[in-house]
């Protein structure tokens, strides 16, 4: 009988820790390329009842981005602003270390806003077979003439719960809760081996 | 089953908590045969083959409530609207 643990790109590695950096799967040029980036200021922003539109503009004029009360990621050079729930928005920045106490600033009584700085975990998938490595877990079309750049979903994949957007054309992001780092990174070893996936993050070995 | 959520677009069954019929309405508490009334609010459901509504919580999702308009028979689904109205009071 054949081993099949030998074609395991997993094998060996403790499953609650973070997978080290490396290259898995398939020999060759990496057709996935997984990395995690330290988005350090995040909050979360919701609007109070019936502001969803006031924030949304008062958001974009603030950025400098194209904002609407939809499920959709607005980019900007240093930060960018995700639709997760009718008037709920993700605001990301690379340049704000007080993101929480700008926000409130700027949208006074008219929304909660919630540090998330530590929440999640932020991994940027790259390739053009990343479609068909998520597409093992989601349950939504993630086709990529479907789920086209500035497109965003807050759903599961792989049994846990995701918030992800297209950034370009072969470039996307997830967030995931922190505490599934673990899981989730072999989640995207196993699936990605068959292209061959190169795995960069500076976490590995964390549980 | 897909549930077409107003706000994510068509998603999976599985994505949401059914939280059942969205056709009782809360009895008013102060009035005589509330422990009655109460009593029906709570236990007694009608179990329709074909056209119902229910409240279905989109827990993996926007973490809405939604009234959905479901045949029991088919599971087809009429409609899925938010359950909140922007702008209504809480």
């Amino acid at each position: 009988m054949a081993d099949h643990s030998s074609h395991d790109p997993l094998a060996g590695i403790p499953f609650d820790l973070v997978p080290p950096s490396g290259a898995y799967g398939a020999a060759g040029e990496a057709s996935v390329t997984v990395s995690t980036v330290e988005t350090p200021f995040i909050a979360l922003v919701v609007a109070r009842n019936g502001f969803a539109a006031s924030v949304a503009g008062r958001l974009g004029r603030a950025f400098g981005l194209e904002i609407a009360d939809r499920a959709g990621a607005a980019m900007g050079a240093a930060s960018t602003v995700v639709g997760t729930g009718p008037g709920r928005f993700l605001v990301l920045s690379k340049t704000e270390p007080d993101l929480a106490g700008t926000l409130r600033a700027l949208l006074g009584a008219e929304a909660a806003i919630t540090e998330q700085d530590d929440a999640f975990v932020t991994f940027d998938l790259a390739g053009d077979k990343v479609p068909d490595l998520l597409a093992k877990g989601a349950l939504i079309d993630l086709d990529p003439r479907v789920f086209l750049p500035g497109h965003a979903a807050t759903t599961v994949i792989a049994h846990v719960g995701v918030t992800l957007w297209r950034v370009h054309e072969s470039g996307w992001r997830l967030l995931v809760a922190r505490s599934y780092e673990a899981s989730f990174t072999r989640f995207l070893v196993a699936s990605g081996a068959e292209f061959g996936l190169r795995l960069e993050n500076g976490t590995a070995g964390r549980g | 089953m897909r549930i077409p959520c107003p706000y994510c677009g068509e998603r999976d069954a599985h994505e949401f908590a059914y939280l059942g019929d969205a056709t009782v309405t809360r009895p008013d508490p102060a009035a005589a045969d509330a422990a009655q009334a109460f009593h029906d609010y709570v236990y007694l459901r009608d179990n329709p083959a074909g056209a119902h509504q229910e409240w279905w919580y989109h827990a993996n999702g926007c973490r809405q409530w939604l009234r959905v308009a479901r045949d029991t028979r088919t599971h087809a689904i009429a409609a899925a609207t938010s359950a909140r109205v922007s702008g209504e009071p809480a």
